[in-house]
């Protein structure tokens, strides 16, 4: 008997359909549990091959999905991982991607109800993101790569199928945006000249973490010219400024992701990581002049009246709060470009690392292989 | 507003008409599926004062609405 086998006894576990893919296609798209591309068909047998990588319980939650605050047992993820596409050692990640979007700082409710179009950004540091074959090179937030693809279109899948975040009623997203199908990378930790990020926030260099973050897609920072950190950071500081950004009103945690060679170029000005987030602080502001009178009334008056209630038109806004809020990661691959990623406003990031069951960190996904 | 109505205190969401399923769903999720929703006109945010008083207008009837509904109820 398959260790599943009591767990599908459950009311409405089993769906039965013909055995064809473009039949199942049709039904999950009329049930409501898609993302509206082809799925591999979460069959019994699939799931439970996707679960050969899950030394959890099968039927204890992990995390509760707002807004529905479904239950994200291992099992419900598992079906939605096979329906994503992915390879069964992707699924701790997926797991450990969902346990992080649960604490209550990254506020899951509201980036998955709100009408901004945020959605988790999923960024992985260590060897586990290796081993999955994440891509941290070319094209890494783009298309091709099976892992960055699957673990967060699973990720999404789960949002959507556990959590009930269906358009229009759950998800109030006024347009969206294209990053909620899959929004997934890893740091190029080998072409990074700094620290990488979960170093940076005190895990162990050989730990694996995801960093989530409740992003809008990435806008791109073209810089062939400059040869100086002040000149890369200059172009960096022009794009991060934004009058319709949530970040220029709320906290939030923006993310700059340098590409390799803007990176070598900054780190090559003698700039740490804090003194990229220091100039950036600084330099990254609007005056308030910049802003529509209503919003300058109504908004930094009224509601930020602490900071701007008699503000002169030229006092600069800025687009992080504190120097610390900008995330710094590096990732791509060869060329002149960065990538800046706005956010939700009431948000934080959230980092976890990939731990066995005993707690234990885990040095391979291969620990959690089960059995 | 589902925990004040589990205590037994009176109350209601003001929800715009586009957000009323979403409401909706969520009174049910919290287990207070017959909580009140005041229905206004969407949207609220980027309104003028007068266009906010019009929408207290809508929601004031609702209101006194449900208050005389929960005491016929509590009596």
């Amino acid at each position: 008997m398959s260790a599943l086998t009591p767990l599908l006894k459950a009311p409405g576990a089993l769906i039965e359909c013909d055995d064809d893919p473009e039949a199942v296609f049709e039904l999950l798209c009329a049930k409501g549990w898609s993302d509206g591309l082809p799925v591999i068909p979460p069959t019994p047998e699939r799931v439970e091959r996707m679960l050969a990588f899950c030394d959890r319980d099968f039927d204890q939650p992990v995390a509760r999905i707002p807004p529905r605050y479904g239950a994200a047992t291992p099992i419900r993820v598992a079906a939605n991982a096979v329906m994503a596409g992915c390879k069964p050692e992707y699924f701790p990640l997926v797991l450990l991607a969902l346990e992080a979007l649960a604490e209550e700082q990254y506020n899951l409710y509201g980036t998955q109800a709100t009408t901004h179009p945020c959605t988790p950004f999923l960024i992985f540091n260590g060897p586990a993101a290796q081993e999955a074959g994440l891509n941290s090179g070319h094209n890494a937030m783009g298309n091709y790569f099976r892992a960055n693809a699957a673990i967060g279109r699973a990720v999404r899948l789960a949002l959507v199928n556990i959590g009930a975040a269906i358009p229009g009623t759950g998800d109030m997203a006024t347009a969206g945006t294209p990053a909620k199908f899959t929004f997934c990378v890893a740091e190029n930790e080998a072409r990074n000249p700094w620290e990488p990020l979960h170093v940076e926030l005190g895990f162990p260099r050989e730990a694996s973490t995801v960093t989530v973050v409740a992003a809008e897609g990435p806008h791109n920072i073209n810089d062939h010219e400059s040869l100086t950190a002040e000149g890369i950071l200059t172009m960096v500081a022009g794009t991060m400024t934004i009058t319709g950004s949530n970040n220029a009103y709320y906290a939030g945690q923006p993310v700059l992701a340098f590409g390799p060679e803007h990176a070598a170029t900054v780190a090559g000005g003698g700039m740490s990581k804090a003194d990229v987030k220091r100039w950036l602080f600084e330099h990254a502001t609007l005056p308030l002049a910049r802003f529509s009178k209503e919003t300058i009334e109504r908004r930094f008056r009224r509601k930020l009246a602490g900071q701007y209630a008699d503000a002169p038109l030229d006092a600069p806004v800025r687009m992080v709060s504190r120097p610390e809020d900008l995330i710094v990661i590096v990732t791509g691959g060869a060329g002149k470009h960065s990538q800046y990623v706005p956010t939700f406003g009431n948000t934080r990031a959230a980092t976890r690392a990939l731990k066995r069951a005993d707690g234990a960190l885990a040095k391979s996904i291969q620990e959690l292989r089960r059995g | 507003m589902a925990q004040l109505t589990k205590r037994g205190v009176i109350a209601a969401v003001v929800c715009s008409d586009s957000f009323m399923k979403l409401g909706s769903a969520q009174a049910k999720v919290f287990g207070v599926p017959d909580l009140p929703l005041l229905k206004i006109p969407h949207p609220l945010g980027g309104l003028s004062l007068d266009k906010v008083r019009e929408r207290a207008e809508t929601a004031l009837p609702q209101l006194i609405e449900t208050i005389k509904a929960a005491r016929n109820t509590q009596a």
